[in-house]
């Protein structure tokens, strides 16, 4: 049952990185658009994310009950030493949230509308960067685990997750979820959009590849931990590798109007950076400044383990159908042309 | 005040304004499917426009819900991690299943609010059942979790480990049935007097009298029958409570001494120094009656546990008289909403209107208040005899500025929010039809 809690602990991982992130990138590319393609992008993904922007963020929720229950130490790690961050995450999440949908229920459209989209292109940028930060905080060898009487609070609570590091890890996720939303936005608009969101794609991929080389390179030249068992982990290596390889096919299946075929280039190459960062480490994926902290140490008690794995199939096997049929009624997934045509 | 005490208050204040959009957003479904059932069996426009702004009001609820019950899931780590390390694995199943049946919920209302003219009808209809199902499950799945605190069951305590885990038993502790029962029903009640409430007010201001009417109608008669139950519930609820937590019975009714055939004050000034009360109305025996069903039953006082195993008295007494003398009025106004039926020119006069209109917010008074009794009455234990409070409160410091930060965003949403409910029915009073 373990295996079944932990696949369930990276698949929702993964698929918040992937759908949340979309959802996120959303935003961000709206920010970075001119007025006019505000307008725009802001119906495209009301159309595209619409129906299923809510049940994106719950791969989140899900994540952190199973942390929460299953690895109760590693949980307990998290939760106390990156308390600040999480918090502005949680601010994040609930402005855009909000954001969102005051700006397509409020049954007067007036200039408040100019308020709930600035609320929401921000939030969208800053959630993402915050949960960068995090994630770059848990690899970094800075958190303290056991602190002592001559640690400061700075030490404690800032500085594992406020450092260089931890920035380049936060804009490289948030480029992430751009370029995720922008090649899905390309396989939903016809014509001149599209080739507005093909630009933005190429720019979000350019962004995203030279942040992850000054990620690789910075935590290098510092002699960080992770990065350099990264480096010497060729299985991880090879998965960077392939996933900067497949951005060929990605883009060509992008030019050729293949909208599935880009779509699970584009969720491959998530799974491959997410594998990379994954498999250096595991099952040590808390680098703190004491040394590895071992994910499987300290894990919740074979009962509640089993509890967990049956409540997360049964679950599964309901929820997973549903979340389809209700991508595939409102076009989120197109099979091919002729389903389409049918609609 | 203390680190703690921060804790306390952004603990109290995140779910007390959680509670109020997770249960719209758990009973509002129920309202909307009858509405579209009405328009789809009598194909009148009023059924259809009241459906598609409840709807609106639905999905703004929910997101709210969504988002405030987000913030509290890492919340409970983040400023209880010694409580969530060892009580994760224990009452980690509701929380687990809770997660699926939000899940469900999300996707059912994806299908509904999108699925106008483009489902089969009775399966969009469908769909709105299933948002309602999902919602009270998750409430009941949550409160069970929160019973647990107060029974604490399934598993032992070894050198300050747990051990001998079983989730099973300790979802079903001794609790869960009460608090769920009680908290469901009390959803009901807040949410159909305070719906209710605001389409009383529409109607004696004659705006849209027909839409507004059918709106009150299926509102109160939900929050009318939940009203009259709950009493019921409230006693099974007490007579749990003065098995499980005598101490925090006594401080329900601060009740000092231990005695045989105790009597039930009705208000009364608590003097926590002098341990006594003052301007009180007894009603001997009452208490004992009403806590073990027998007149002469004996009831511990608070003078019969240690000084620090007890909570803050004066909060607790005082939010219990106020949840039962609320209960008891909208049990009375529930009665008097039924005979209504009967005696339809009751509903010509203006008074009627006001009366409900009045009433909208004291359900939801009576929920916090009862949310008081429970969280406050156990205090100073946060798992009841088994850890307390001040062992579980996280280690870093400052934590006023991140309570000062949740009051003002969630100030800054109820404000909007009530601003855009405000502007929905605006908007509705102004369209044609
Ligand atoms: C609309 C709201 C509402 C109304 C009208 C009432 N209650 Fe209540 N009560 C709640 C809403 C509530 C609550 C907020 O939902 C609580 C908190 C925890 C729970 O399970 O329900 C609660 C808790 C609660 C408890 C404590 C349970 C515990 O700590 O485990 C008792 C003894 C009662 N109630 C008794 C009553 C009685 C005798 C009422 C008679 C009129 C009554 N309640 C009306
Ligand atoms: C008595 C207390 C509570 C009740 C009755 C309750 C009920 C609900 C309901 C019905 C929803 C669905 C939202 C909607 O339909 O509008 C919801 C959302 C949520 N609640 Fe609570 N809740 C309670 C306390 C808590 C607590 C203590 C937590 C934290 C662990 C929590 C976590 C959540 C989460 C994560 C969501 C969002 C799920 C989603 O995205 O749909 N709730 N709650
Ligand atoms: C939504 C309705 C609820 C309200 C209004 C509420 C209210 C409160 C209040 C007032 C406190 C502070 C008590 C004090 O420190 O004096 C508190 C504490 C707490 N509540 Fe609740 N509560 C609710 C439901 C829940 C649920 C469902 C859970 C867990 C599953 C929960 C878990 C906690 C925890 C862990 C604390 C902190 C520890 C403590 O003070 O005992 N609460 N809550």
């Amino acid at each position: 049952m373990l295996y079944v809690v932990l696949f369930f602990t990276f698949f929702s991982l993964f698929l918040y990185v992937l759908l949340g992130g979309a959802d996120f990138g959303a935003g961000i590319v709206e920010l970075f658009s001119s007025p006019e393609n505000r307008k725009l992008n802001r119906e495209t993904i009301y159309k595209v994310m619409g129906p299923i922007w809510e049940a994106n963020h719950i791969w989140l929720i899900i994540l952190i009950v199973i942390l929460w229950i299953a690895f109760p130490m590693y949980f307990n790690i998290i939760i106390t030493y990156l308390h600040i961050p999480i918090t502005l995450i949680l601010l994040g999440i609930t402005m855009r949230g909000v954001a969102f949908i005051f700006r397509h229920y409020d049954a007067v459209v007036d200039e408040s509308q100019i308020w709930y989209n600035r609320m929401f292109r921000i939030s969208s940028l800053i959630t993402p960067v915050f949960l960068g930060m995090s994630f770059g905080a848990l690899v970094s060898g800075r958190i303290i685990v056991s602190p002592g009487p001559q640690h400061g609070f700075a030490e404690i609570f800032m500085l594992p997750w406020l450092n260089i590091f931890t920035l380049l890890t936060g804009f490289f996720y948030a480029a992430l979820c751009a370029f995720l939303a922008a090649t899905l936005l390309i396989g939903e608009t016809e014509g001149e959009a599209r080739k507005i969101y093909s630009r933005k794609s190429a720019i979000a991929t350019i962004v995203l590849v030279i942040l992850g080389g000054l990620v690789l390179l910075y935590g290098f030249l510092t002699d960080m931990a992770f990065v350099k068992d990264f480096v010497e982990n060729p299985f991880s290596v090879a998965a960077i590798l392939l996933s900067a390889v497949l951005l060929i096919p990605l883009w060509r299946a992008i030019r050729k109007e293949r909208r599935v075929l880009a779509r699970i280039l584009a969720g491959s190459q998530i799974l491959l950076v997410i594998f990379a960062a994954v498999n250096t480490h595991f099952p040590s994926l808390i680098i703190s400044a004491e040394g590895d902290v071992n994910m499987l140490q300290g894990i919740a008690p074979e009962a509640s383990i089993n509890i967990l794995g049956i409540t997360l199939i049964v679950g599964g096997a309901i929820i997973l159908p549903g979340l389809f049929h209700l991508m595939k009624s409102f076009n989120m997934i197109k099979f091919s042309i002729k389903e389409e045509s049918k609609n | 005040m203390e680190n703690i005490d921060y804790a306390r208050l952004q603990m109290a204040f995140t779910l007390g304004f959680h509670i109020i959009f997770a249960c719209i957003g758990m009973v509002m479904p129920f309202f909307m499917i009858v509405s579209h059932y009405k328009w789809l069996k009598t194909r009148k426009p009023v059924h259809l426009q009241l459906t598609k702004a409840w709807q609106k009001g639905v999905a703004i609820f929910f997101v709210t819900g969504a988002v405030s019950g987000t913030a509290l899931s890492f919340e409970l780590g983040l400023l209880w991690p010694e409580f969530m390390k060892h009580a994760g694995p224990v009452i980690g199943m509701p929380f687990s299943l809770e997660g699926a049946a939000f899940f469900v919920e999300a996707i059912a209302l994806g299908f509904y609010l999108y699925g106008w003219n483009k489902l089969p009808e009775k399966f969009h209809w469908f769909t709105g059942v299933i948002i309602g199902i999902s919602g009270v499950l998750s409430g009941i799945l949550v409160v069970s979790a929160n019973a647990w605190m107060n029974a604490p069951s399934g598993f032992d305590v070894v050198n300050g480990e747990f051990t001998n885990i079983d989730p099973v038993a300790a979802f079903f502790n001794a609790a869960w049935f009460t608090q769920a029962l009680h908290m469901t029903l009390a959803a009901f009640v807040a949410t159909g007097f305070a719906v209710a409430g605001i389409h009383a007010f529409q109607i004696r201001r004659n705006k849209k009298p027909e839409l507004h009417k059918e709106a009150f109608r299926i509102s109160i008669f939900f929050g009318a029958v939940a009203a009259i139950l709950q009493p019921l519930s409230g006693d099974l609820s007490a007579k749990d409570v003065a098995e499980r937590q005598p101490v925090k019975l006594a401080a329900m009714e601060a009740h000092y001494e231990t005695e045989k055939g105790a009597p039930l004050y009705i208000g009364g000034i608590v003097d926590e120094e002098e341990k006594s009360v003052s301007h009180k109305i007894e009603i001997p025996g009452a208490l004992s009656f009403l806590a073990f069903g027998d007149f002469d039953a004996e009831v511990k006082g608070l003078n019969a546990f240690p000084e620090d195993e007890l909570p803050p008295v004066s909060i607790v007494h005082y939010a219990f008289q106020t949840m039962v003398g609320i209960g008891t009025l909208l049990m009375l106004s529930g009665i008097l909403f039924l005979i209504s039926l009967k005696k339809k020119s009751w509903r010509d006069d203006r008074w009627f209107w006001w009366l409900f209109a009045i009433l909208s917010p004291l359900g939801f008074l009576a929920l916090e208040a009862g949310w008081t009794v429970t969280e406050v009455g156990r205090q100073p234990w946060i798992i009841y005899e088994v850890m307390r409070t001040s062992e579980a409160v996280t280690p870093m410091p400052g934590l006023q500025y991140s309570f000062y930060l949740y009051v003002l965003v969630y100030l800054s949403l109820a404000i909007t929010v009530t601003w855009l409910m405000k502007r929905q029915i605006k908007v509705l009073n102004n369209s044609i039809g």
